[in-house]
């Protein structure tokens, strides 16, 4: 037992080293505390994107799904390899986008291109409320593995608070650079911990192939979809696939993520990398299904990874492991934390509080923004309980929203103000009345997301064809932007001829 | 502006499309079966870890190529 208290103690203080000596290195500035001056490098940005997209719910309800609900969750191969490609093809251009015209929240980009108070107020809503909820799962995350590692001394609630504790103190004093070095850690914890995890574990049942072989022969169904409830089909693999993926990209701590990358041509490996690692999510497979075999009457699925440590790995590799577990969840913490402070300060602070607020005064509110958002995580995560993957998922949905709006301001001069805010509106609205008010939560199977992002789509594409746009100056500055991206990175696409000339080309 | 789509662009973003019709699309029921086993594992699992990896290398061969467009001295500069 003492040595999984220092463990866990270890834990708790190595970030905040890694946090106070990150400060050093800080300017003092706005762009600095938020987006790392823009100068992010290689190394960094892969795990800092890497931790933060992999959270709680990858690490803990991955498993958990596998164990109640057969293999929907396999489909996550293929969401992290959809992230990878939306990180080049969206996030590059947002990036360039970014800085540009120096952004640093959703709501810039958005409210610059479509030019409109309300519509970047929606936003700034949007990814707060949903984002929410997102960070109440890490904390639940976390605090359980603590609770389990510990044998109860640290209860959930008070591992629960040390949790955010920690993040508060070295978000407050390293800003994004602190997260992003901690975050090199966590993803190196992380990746480790899921796929010892799952070979460890499994080897219990004689392994991997002896695994399959048992459970085909005893609970098939938690082999094919739609699983041992019946409830896992088509609908759902391809709901997640798409709301879990475009969700999380759409989260605000993915976008301060695309404006703090120093060089374009990180984007383009960026894919590759993250396809590659979705390969620990077999570790995933093996734990949950050796828990289906050996645990099967847990009554909660959340806790099936911990569980299955304890009982089954000698103490102190089950506690680092369970260390790696509460990294996942705190290294998407953090940067939620940091990332939902950011939009407070930048688009309500400053924007219409006290445009004047000088470089100190906005890191202040950037800081104190962090202490109240943790608080309401905190509270929550006390008070509403839920599976994490059902209460991360819901959230995911509301997020994803947005990524209508923006492959319209990327992409489509004709993208018209009005579309994108009833598109919003609509959007969100069916998200919130499937999930919470309609009597059938998933019509033909697919996730109110996608219902949604349907809906969202449709009112986007009819308003915007409808609709005529009359800020010709700013539709010009953006299609001029556009062009210039296109002649930097894919300049087969070009013909070099003025910035005039494709303007008019892209109107049609 | 003329539209190029390099014969390389066309086959990796052809190729992705492939793997991604083949993960996601309702063919994936065709594939939902525990059996053949390969190697010990369900044919479902398998199915997903081929596709995976050939989008996966598909990515990397991407990045070598610059996803099928020219290479560019202005962002190479900016690493």
């Amino acid at each position: 037992m003492t040595g999984s208290i220092l463990i866990i103690a270890a834990f708790m203080i190595i970030p905040l080293i890694v946090g106070l000596v990150s400060s050093r290195q800080s300017q003092g500035t706005s762009e600095d505390f938020f987006v790392q001056g823009r100068a992010m490098g290689s190394v960094a940005v892969f795990f800092t994107v890497a931790a933060t997209w992999w959270s709680a719910f990858a690490f803990l309800g991955s498993n958990a799904t596998f164990y109640t609900s057969g293999p929907v969750y396999l489909t996550a191969l293929a969401w992290n390899l959809l992230f990878g490609f939306m990180y080049y093809w969206i996030g590059k251009r947002v990036w360039y986008l970014g800085k540009r015209f120096n952004y640093l929240t959703p709501s810039d980009l958005l409210g610059d291109f479509y030019n409109s108070e309300a519509l970047r107020v929606l936003v700034a809503v949007i990814t707060l409320v949903f984002t929410v909820p997102y960070l109440q799962i890490q904390l639940t995350g976390g605090a359980y593995l603590i609770e389990v590692a510990s044998g109860g001394v640290v209860p959930f609630w008070l591992a629960a608070l040390l949790f955010y504790f920690i993040i508060i103190v070295y978000v407050w004093v390293g800003g994004i650079r602190a997260i992003a070095w901690t975050d090199v850690i966590y993803g190196a914890l992380l990746f480790f911990g899921m796929m010892f995890a799952g070979y460890y574990i499994s080897s219990h049942v004689g392994g991997p192939t002896e695994l399959f072989a048992r459970l085909a022969s005893t609970s098939p169904q938690h082999l094919t979809m739609p699983g041992p409830n019946g409830n896992m089909g088509y609908g759902m693999w391809f709901s997640l696939f798409m709301i879990v993926a475009i969700g999380a990209f759409m989260g605000p701590q993915i976008w301060l993520r695309m404006y703090s990358v120093k060089s374009g041509r990180l984007f383009n490996l960026m894919p590759f990398l993250l396809g590659l690692a979705a390969f620990a999510y077999f570790g995933s497979v093996l734990t949950g299904y050796t828990g289906v075999l050996l645990e099967p009457s847990l009554e909660n699925a959340d806790q099936v990874l911990p569980v299955m440590l304890m009982n089954y790995a000698p103490y102190l590799l089950a506690s680092l492991i369970m260390a790696a577990g509460a990294a996942a969840a705190m290294s998407t913490a953090n940067s939620q934390i940091h990332a939902v402070s950011t939009v407070v300060t930048m688009d309500i602070y400053q924007r219409y509080v006290n445009r004047d607020a000088s470089q100190s005064r906005i890191v202040l509110v950037g800081r104190l923004s962090l202490v109240g958002f943790s608080l309401a995580a905190y509270i929550l995560a006390l008070t509403v309980p839920g599976l994490l993957v059902t209460i991360g998922i819901a959230a995911l949905a509301g997020t994803a929203q947005l990524i209508v709006p923006t492959i319209g301001a990327i992409t489509w001069r004709r993208a018209h103000p009005m579309a994108a805010f009833w598109g919003l509106i609509g959007g969100t609205a069916c998200v919130l009345w499937l999930t919470y008010g309609a009597s059938v939560s998933n019509p033909l199977g697919l996730h109110a997301g996608i219902w949604g992002l349907i809906l969202n789509s449709g009112l986007f594409v009819v308003l915007s064809l409808a609709l005529k746009r009359h800020d010709q100056d700013v539709v010009d500055r953006f299609a001029d932007a556009r062009a210039d991206y296109t002649a930097e990175y894919h300049p087969e696409q070009c013909d070099g001829e003025s910035s005039t000339f494709r303007r008019t080309s892209q109107a049609q | 502006m003329r539209k190029t789509f390099t014969t390389r662009k066309l086959v990796i973003y052809g190729g992705l499309l492939l793997g991604f019709i083949m993960l996601e699309s309702p063919l994936i029921l065709v594939a939902n079966q525990v059996e053949p086993m390969i190697m010990g594992v369900p044919f479902l699992f398998v199915w997903n870890l081929v596709w995976w990896a050939f989008l996966t290398v598909l990515f990397l061969v991407a990045y070598l190529t610059n996803w099928g467009s020219k290479s560019v001295s202005r962002s190479r500069r900016d690493d």
